[in-house]
């Protein structure tokens, strides 16, 4: 499964990436109005998240090898 | 009696388009245009003008230029790419209509990049193939979605709509909920677009939003599906990233050495074809594998390069981010030196059935279906998956083209309407129950489970690219002891709900992939039967339908004018 890494010191809980999102990974924090990793399963490493945070607080590793894959032979 | 607010938060209005993608953001804005007082209202699952895969691809536009041959692209596009089964109306349409989009679309505030004569900047696939591609930035979507804005386009963002209302025989709007809080929605309009992609299977990564939503509810609502047997579309993919490999097509080699690609791709073709994979699966049927992509033979790799990234005359620092990003973290992860790279097929699908008319209208009085929902349905693009219909950049344009033409024809429907639909009450409440059934289930199956079942029947090349009578119906079965379970999916919140609707959509798609197939007693394009090798013109130059009627798939053939289309085989 892929991580995404948030610096909460960093971000400035703009929702850039709670919005960037196509797949709804992120949900928002109200209390500490902050974005939450709620569905790391569901990331595919499209990095847009990461691409347009505008402090660099977001990195996104993928996890290749655990991607899983069907037979196909 | 129950009342539709009683249900949860009803919204109101004239046109309702379920996506906002580059397709619904074309028709929203192209509705306005046509009749700026009329209000317009989109809905996406995601965000607007974030969604959808225009700002995750390669920011190519297909055209003519007005000096280019249409004939003769015509008739290249009939006879090498859509074997003989376009509507070649429509084909003629689409790409003479192409570099007027491309003019239109800079009204809205999207960069077409120029060359310093002001003439468009464009690059072509490979030498020889008789089609441009203009070139945008990633920031399209987010260039059209300021623009319709603008126009006082109404959005609404995390919203999965499900079913579609109708009012006798008119679509009436749509039931869905907040897949952030489970908040139910009635949306009621005097016409809908659907604009929510097509059907990826959710196995392909960057592919993960075509989830077919906007098909399945076309369906079960009554509207005919055609061309559902060319939906099995792939990418070549690195087997320790599947990131994708493009141009692997022509390069591939066995274990033992021997170039494979070239007995069935003597020269550079438009894009990839099911030939190829079918070459690599009987390769390692034989045990010649692993089959590895040369890559110090990929010429298209280079010209991928300079199509999707930045140059000097065409600078896209948002691409190029995106793609330094993308492949290049599953480059530096890659764990093999040298140029001899494993590749497999990555399914991708591509189904994109809904049929439509020249105006994108659907089947049923009321519904449109423009983009990827409808882009095969349609029948410009022949017997191949759409997009790209192996023809690059075409996503794109279509999305464009037929938002446009469909966005326009909504709006006339939506203001032509004699008396205004009406959300019955009871049927909404219907499709809540339905809907949110799973919600409540304890002890259920979970969507994930399904949707890798689903995945597993699908991407297998023996029942989905290389197709014979026994294997598919030994798919079919599959896919329907699928469905028995449907029944049994249980969501432990709003997230996962949408989920359990989405494998119904996969499950729906995947039983029309499959009985449609089987009706195709012949090989065609990207279509390939072992036990029908040939084209047979006289009995399939045909269009195979599917339906619903009273719960059960329905499966007919619909001629095509082949008499008015010049091209013949």
């Amino acid at each position: 499964m892929n991580t995404v890494n948030i610096d909460r010191d960093l971000c400035t809980s703009c929702g850039t990436c709670f919005d960037a999102c196509f797949v709804n990974v992120f949900r928002w924090d109200d209390v500490e109005d902050a974005p939450v990793v709620a569905y790391p399963e569901d990331c595919v490493e499209c990095n847009k998240c990461e691409l347009f945070c505008p402090v660099d607080a977001i990195a996104v590793v993928p996890d290749y090898d655990g991607i899983w894959w069907p037979q196909i032979v | 009696m129950t009342s539709l607010d009683s249900l949860g938060t009803v919204l109101s209005t004239e046109l309702l388009v379920v996506g906002g993608g580059i397709a619904g953001l074309a028709a929203a804005i192209s509705a306005k245009e046509a009749a700026p007082d009329l209000d317009v209202l989109v809905v996406d699952k995601a965000t607007n003008g974030w969604g959808g895969k225009a700002n995750k691809g390669g920011g190519n536009l297909a055209y003519l230029d007005p000096e280019d041959d249409l004939d003769a692209f015509v008739e290249f596009r009939v006879r090498q790419v859509g074997g003989y089964l376009e509507d070649q109306e429509l084909l003629r349409d689409f790409m003479s209509e192409t570099y007027g989009v491309l003019q239109r679309v800079q009204e809205w505030g999207v960069t077409v990049f120029k060359n310093p004569d002001g003439s468009l900047l464009y690059v072509r696939w490979a030498d020889r193939m008789p089609w441009r591609m203009a070139l945008c930035e990633h920031d399209i979507t987010m260039s059209m979605l300021q623009h319709a804005k603008k126009l006082g386009v109404r959005f609404v963002d995390h919203v999965a709509l499900v079913y579609l209302l109708h009012d006798g025989g008119r679509t009436a709007g749509a039931v869905g909920f907040s897949v952030l809080d489970g908040t139910c929605f009635i949306v009621t309009a005097k016409a809908t677009i659907l604009a929510n992609s097509n059907q990826c299977y959710r196995l392909m990564r960057r592919w993960a939003s075509g989830r077919g939503d906007g098909i399945a509810a076309a369906y079960r609502a009554g509207a005919q599906m055609r061309n559902a047997e060319f939906g099995s579309f792939i990418n070549w993919v690195f087997a320790d990233t599947k990131e994708v490999c493009q141009g692997a097509e022509d390069v591939l080699y066995n274990a033992k050495g021997e170039n494979i690609s070239k007995a069935v791709r003597p020269e550079i073709e438009a894009d990839v074809h099911s030939k190829e994979v079918v070459a690599w699966w009987k390769e390692m049927k034989a045990g010649n594998g692993p089959i590895c992509a040369n890559m110090a033979e990929n010429y298209i790799m280079n010209v991928a390069s300079e199509a999707f990234h930045s140059d000097a005359a065409a600078v896209r620092p948002l691409a190029t981010a995106f793609w330094t990003r993308t492949i290049g973290k599953a480059m530096a992860a890659s764990k093999k030196p040298g140029p001899m790279q494993e590749v497999m097929p990555g399914f991708i699908g591509e189904q994109s059935c809904v049929k439509v008319d020249h105006h994108m209208a659907t089947t049923l009085p009321g519904l449109y279906a423009i983009g990827d929902t409808s882009a095969t349905g349609s029948g410009w693009a022949g017997a191949v998956p759409t997009p790209p219909g192996r023809m690059r950049g075409a996503g794109l344009m279509n999305a464009l083209w037929s938002g446009m033409r469909g966005g326009a024809a909504a709006a006339a429907a939506a203001r032509g309407a004699k008396g205004d639909p009406v959300a019955n009450a009871e049927q909404a409440a219907e499709l809540k129950t339905r809907m949110f059934a799973p919600l409540g289930r304890s002890g259920g199956v979970e969507a994930q489970e399904l949707i890798r079942a689903v995945q597993q029947v699908m991407a297998p090349v023996g029942y989905s690219i290389y197709k014979r009578q026994d294997r598919l119906e030994e798919a079919l079965g599959k896919v329907l002891a699928i469905k028995e379970r449907l029944p049994e999916l249980s969501a432990k919140d709003p997230h996962y709900l949408a989920a359990c609707n989405e494998v119904g959509a996969m499950v729906m798609c995947a039983e029309a992939f499959y009985r449609t197939s089987m009706e195709r007693k012949e090989s065609r394009g990207w279509h390939m039967r072992e036990d029908y090798p040939d084209r047979d013109d006289a009995a399939y130059r045909k269009w195979i339908v599917a339906e619903d009627r009273g719960g059960e798939m329905v499966v007919s053939f619909e001629d095509m004018p082949a008499d008015r289309y010049p091209i013949k085989p």
